[in-house]
């Protein structure tokens, strides 16, 4: 691949896996495991410098509350420590071609500026950097280092270089007791041929910037549901609730429903699926957190079908939590930066009202996290997301044959879902891979045993 | 059934002198919030044997776990107490920890420091202490006593039983003979097919259910090695995972088939409402969804009518939550005692899609459609919602508190009336006429009482069958090597029932593949030089054939003994006080162990 090499990438490696699994957040992960569980050698290709996705920056879980950690952290050890998984972070997919049923895919490795091998994850190098930058990890409410390992349960646990915000100042360098840090670190080319592709490629959420009705992004108290995702997780930024502007506990929340879902002036006619059960389970949360709080769901519909949601929901009522039926209209703040939300109070008078809280959360839906296009042969519908061939008997079937698709990369999605759906792709991609004459190893392994008990005369 | 490997003889590290490692999770603040974690490790560390004891945010993490491996590799630890959730969550992560590290995965104990303490005791801080101190002191006493233990290997048959021939047992057997399993379908009615017999057409992608039905039940009549029993039903299941043994009964015949796994398939039934519901039973002019859904198919395309019995209809009006989300002292509970507080999530988007049909199709029909709240959630569901809007469906909506009521009409015109407290325009009391009433009923548990008892699993508070966990287990039961399939396990409809039972499909093939199954070391063992041969422990023996008196020959003389089948045994303990010489024990539970954990908890800190 003389491509790679002119624009001063190095291609050393040429890999072949059964499977390849775009993305490696939980659907992605679940994935990997059901196909490495059938006997499939797996690679991973994730983008961001860990795996784990979206749902190992979340506090608790619908309907279940357990701690999102305790659920995404095994599985990301699960996949990590698998004999037939293979993992590539802050890495991606650049280009795939078809090779009768196969695939040679190129991936690309950015560079951390830091040599991996030498890397032991402790953190020195964190503590001398000078630079503090806003964490995307903790939705910018806490700050990390220029250099830095993502977060605390990441995996790999491998620091890398925000070279954007570095000054070079070669601090982290002098602190490293391996001498990993290198800054001349390329990207690395690597050409992998797989037998099936499943894109696990997940969302991203609507950025408030774009609903210029509700502040367009430059209300301080007005947080978006991941932030107070962090604000819950007990090892969040603050290690407590309080509001950006001045750090008070809030004392009334008000949360807007469907902010960029079921919104076709932002170009979302479809609905997110998910954050009714967020709103409802953070709006519970933060009623344990801080028992004095007063909260208002402001909502379309409350869309709780999923096994136990319903009653998630009944018990928020129960609970005192205050479900009013409106779309609001505008959000506003006041002279002390309390958000004032502008709302039409269907369920009594019909009257406009203008209500002021200490805080509101926005209900952001759910966009899709990748387009394909031109990288992987796999279409996208109309919504963004990719396009499932056969919506009945088959959703996890892409329109290319050989290509799958897990979780919220084919349309909004809870944790649940998504995992079940991810059981299907290995499914679909393991009978794929079959019919293609690609036996995993546990087939031969299951050969190989009743060999021995045929030897042993036990038929 | 052959064992596959002897039970194994102890290890190099069972015998050496036990160096224990003790490690307290935080869990990132669920369980640190409550239980001083410093103290409980600071305590752990005096604990006889006990040579590391630390603390760490997330023990099941990456960084926690290698904790492990670097201390057992730089210490030389042969012992491994976690303190942290409960081990049905982790107990298998920490297991594999250790055997990454080349210890037994046996020689690890779990003490729930979460579940049992943090969680329970939050106003109790000191106590909460205390008593995580107590439960690691417990499980420190039992780790020093263990001994290294090897699962128990069984061969396991390539072929899977799938109760159920709807959509789901069909979609999961297919799925199951292309990765190389012998299925044998059991369906109890006549023909294949479930619930998608009596459908029409198919939100999101509007195609005939006899469409979608026909090509999968060609495909798997085709299919050599999926053997359909139709007008069939299981009997009787015994043994376990790899290895059950079903009785089927099918045309008066009862016959017997091996299977390595079994797939409930079963689905659901829909809602039926009460008599007098919304005037169900008592005018003839309330149905419910599936009946219009069956008129709507017999209506001819060209009749530009819709009749009903012969009489032209004008308006329809559809009443959503029929026998869902139901709340206790406003719904009456069916039958069965039990009230549908869950969402049948389908229904929604069907009643929807049955009134844009009428809109399209017989355009001077009106259709008013009353809802709690609408629930199109799914990928393309929503632009149902947007097209009966714009095609003039007329939308009223209720609170629970308010239910509609039905009432024949005064005057002539339309047969019915339906009074509803509509919060669209701001509690507005409003008398919609109506030809037709209907129903939009919801899923519900199927009776499933024998299955349930055979195989002895459990349900969900809604009454379908319950999970392991919806996240970590979606798609197995508490019994092992039982998997669920589709709607048997919570509402669901086409597009998810197969995504279901091809998720099923997955495991089953991961736990079957290999050709064998790995079951718990935790069998009883007798003791042939304490074993006088009584038979005690026979007698009240939970499980069939698992210990049998044995001749076994000693100094030239034959003595009868007890011999405990290790894969039959569940591990249950029965025969353990039953037995007057203590000759039976069960491995990794022994009695030294009970007493070693007994006394640790009763001692001071």
């Amino acid at each position: 691949m003389s491509a790679g090499s002119s624009t001063g990438e190095t291609v050393q490696q040429r890999l072949v896996f059964d499977a390849l699994v775009v993305g490696g957040g939980i659907a992605g992960l679940q994935s990997a495991i059901e196909l490495g569980d059938q006997g499939y050698k797996v690679l991973i290709v994730e983008k961001a410098p860990s795996i784990g996705g979206k749902m190992i920056g979340l506090s608790k879980v619908f309907p279940t509350l357990d701690c999102s950690s305790c659920i995404c952290t095994p599985r990301m050890a699960a996949a990590a420590h698998h004999e037939n998984v293979t993992i590539f972070t802050y890495s991606e997919v650049r280009r795939t071609e078809r090779a009768g049923s196969r695939f040679q895919v190129e991936v690309v490795r950015k560079p951390r500026y830091v040599h991996e091998a030498d890397c032991i994850g402790c953190r020195l190098c964190e503590y001398a950097c000078p630079i503090h930058v806003e964490h995307e990890f903790e939705g910018n409410l806490g700050a990390r280092k220029a250099i830095y390992v993502p977060f605390a349960n990441a995996i790999p646990q491998l620091a890398l270089v925000d070279l954007e915000h570095c000054v070079f100042c070669g601090l982290c360098e002098k602190a490293c007791p391996t001498h990993a840090i290198n800054f001349l670190q390329q990207p690395e080319e690597i050409a992998v041929e797989v037998g099936t592709i499943i894109l696990a490629t997940g969302y991203k959420m609507m950025s408030p910037e774009r609903l210029k009705l509700y502040g367009g992004g430059r209300l301080r108290n007005v947080l978006t549901s991941l932030q107070v995702e962090r604000l819950l997780a007990p090892h969040g930024p603050y290690g407590r609730v309080l509001r950006p502007s001045d750090g008070k506990a809030p004392s009334s929340i008000g949360y807007v429903q469907c902010a960029g879902s079921r919104d076709q002036s932002v170009g979302v006619s479809y609905c997110s699926r998910v954050c009714c059960m967020y709103a409802i389970k953070q709006a519970m949360l933060l009623s344990g957190s801080l028992p004095m709080v007063d909260i208002t769901i402001y909502y379309m519909d409350i869309r709780a079908f999923g096994k136990g949601f319903e009653q998630f929901f009944q018990n928020a009522k129960a609970m005192g939590i205050e479900f009013v039926k409106a779309k609001v209209g505008r959000i506003t703040e006041d002279e002390n930066q309390n958000p004032v939300v502008r709302v039409e109070v269907m369920e009594q008078d019909g009257r406009v009202e203008e209500r002021k809280h200490d805080m509101v959360v926005l209900s952001l839906g759910l966009l899709p996290g990748w387009d394909p296009s031109g990288v992987v042969p796999a279409e996208i519908a109309e919504d963004g997301f990719i396009r499932s061939a056969d919506p009945l008997l088959a959703p996890a079937r892409t329109t290319a044959e050989g290509i799958f698709v897990a979780g919220a990369a084919a349309g909004p999605k809870d944790i649940p879902d998504s995992i079940v759906e991810a059981g299907a792709a290995a499914m679909e991609a393991a009978i794929y891979l079959r019919r293609n004459g690609s036996s995993s190893n546990g087939d031969e392994r299951a050969v190989n045993e009743q060999a021995a008990v045929v030897a042993q005369g036990r038929g | 059934m052959s064992k596959v490997n002897p039970p194994n003889e102890k290890p190099a590290n069972g015998n050496q002198q036990p160096k224990v490692g003790v490690y307290v999770c935080r869990c990132g603040g669920n369980i640190s919030d409550v239980v001083s974690v410093e103290k409980v490790a600071e305590a752990a560390g005096q604990m006889p044997d006990v040579v590391v004891a630390r603390q760490n945010t997330f023990m099941c993490s990456h960084p926690g776990q290698q904790m492990i491996v670097d201390d057992i590799a730089k210490l030389g630890l042969n012992r491994v107490v976690v303190a942290a959730c409960s081990p049905r969550l982790h107990e298998l992560t920490f297991r594999k920890t250790l055997v990454r590290a080349g210890l037994n995965a046996y020689l690890f104990e779990h003490a729930n420091i979460r579940e049992q303490v943090s969680w329970v005791s939050k106003s109790d801080p000191e106590g909460a202490t205390a008593k995580a101190t107590r439960l690691v002191g417990a499980a420190v006493a039992k780790v020093r006593l263990s001994r290294p233990l090897d699962p128990i290997k069984v061969d396991a048959t390539r072929q899977v039983l799938i109760i159920g021939g709807g959509v789901s047992g069909l979609r999961c057997a297919r799925d199951l003979s292309q990765s190389g399993f012998r299925v044998v379908l059991v369906e109890q009615s006549a023909a294949l097919g479930g619930r998608l017999t009596e459908l029409g057409r198919l939100y999101p992608v509007q195609v005939e259910a006899r469409e979608v039905l026909h090509s999968l039940i060609s495909e798997v009549s085709r299919d050599a090695a999926i053997q359909v029993l139709t007008s069939a039903e299981v009997t009787a299941v015994s043994g376990s995972i790899g290895n059950f043994s079903v009785a089927v009964r099918c045309a008066q015949q009862e016959t017997t088939i091996h299977v390595g796994a079994i797939v409930l398939a079963t689905g659901f039934d829909t809602y039926e409402p009460l008599p007098g519901e919304y005037g169900y039973a008592e005018f003839p002019e309330v149905i419910t969804l599936p009946q219009f859904v069956r008129l709507l198919e017999k209506q001819g395309p060209s009749d530009g009518q819709l009749q009903r019995n012969g009489r032209p209809v004008k308006n329809v009006c559809l009443v959503h939550c029929v026998g869902s989300r139901q709340i206790e002292g406003i719904h009456q509970p069916g039958p069965d005692g039990r009230l549908h507080e869950y969402c049948s999530r389908f229904c929604c988007t069907a009643a929807l899609q049955a009134a844009n049909e009428i809109r399209a199709r017989f355009p001077a029909v009106n259709v008013f459609d009353v809802y709690r709240d609408i629930r199109t959630y799914g990928r393309g569901h929503e632009s149902y919602y947007e097209q009966a809007s714009k095609q003039g469906v007329i939308f009223f909506r209720f609170l629970a508190e308010q239910l509609p009521q039905i009432r024949r009409a005064d005057a002539d015109g339309s047969a019915l009336v339906v009074q509803v407290k509509d919060t669209l325009t701001w509690g507005e009391d409003l008398e919609i006429p109506a030809d037709l009433v209907v129903l939009v009923t919801g899923a519900v548990p199927r009776d499933l009482s024998r299955l349930i008892d055979m195989l002895k699993l459990s349900r969900s508070p809604d009454g379908f069958l319950q999970e392991v966990h919806p996240k970590l287990r979606p798609v197995e039961t508490a019994v092992s090597g039982v998997f669920l399939a589709g709607g048997c396990q919570a509402p669901m409809d086409v597009g998810e029932s197969c995504t279901a039972a091809s998720a099923a499909a997955a495991r089953v093939s991961a736990a079957l593949l290999k050709g064998y199954v790995e079951l718990e070391p935790f069998a009883a063992v007798a003791d042939p030089a304490l074993c006088t041969g009584t038979g005690a422990c026979i007698e009240v023996c939970q499980h069939q054939r698992a210990i049998s008196l044995v001749d076994v020959m000693a100094d030239g003389v034959t003595l009868r003994r007890a011999q405990v089948n290790p894969a039959l045994c569940g591990g249950c303990g029965m025969c353990v006080p039953a037995c007057p010489h203590g000759a039976i024990q069960v491995d990794g539970w022994r009695l030294e162990q009970f007493e070693a954990m007994v006394d640790a908890i009763a001692a001071d800190y």
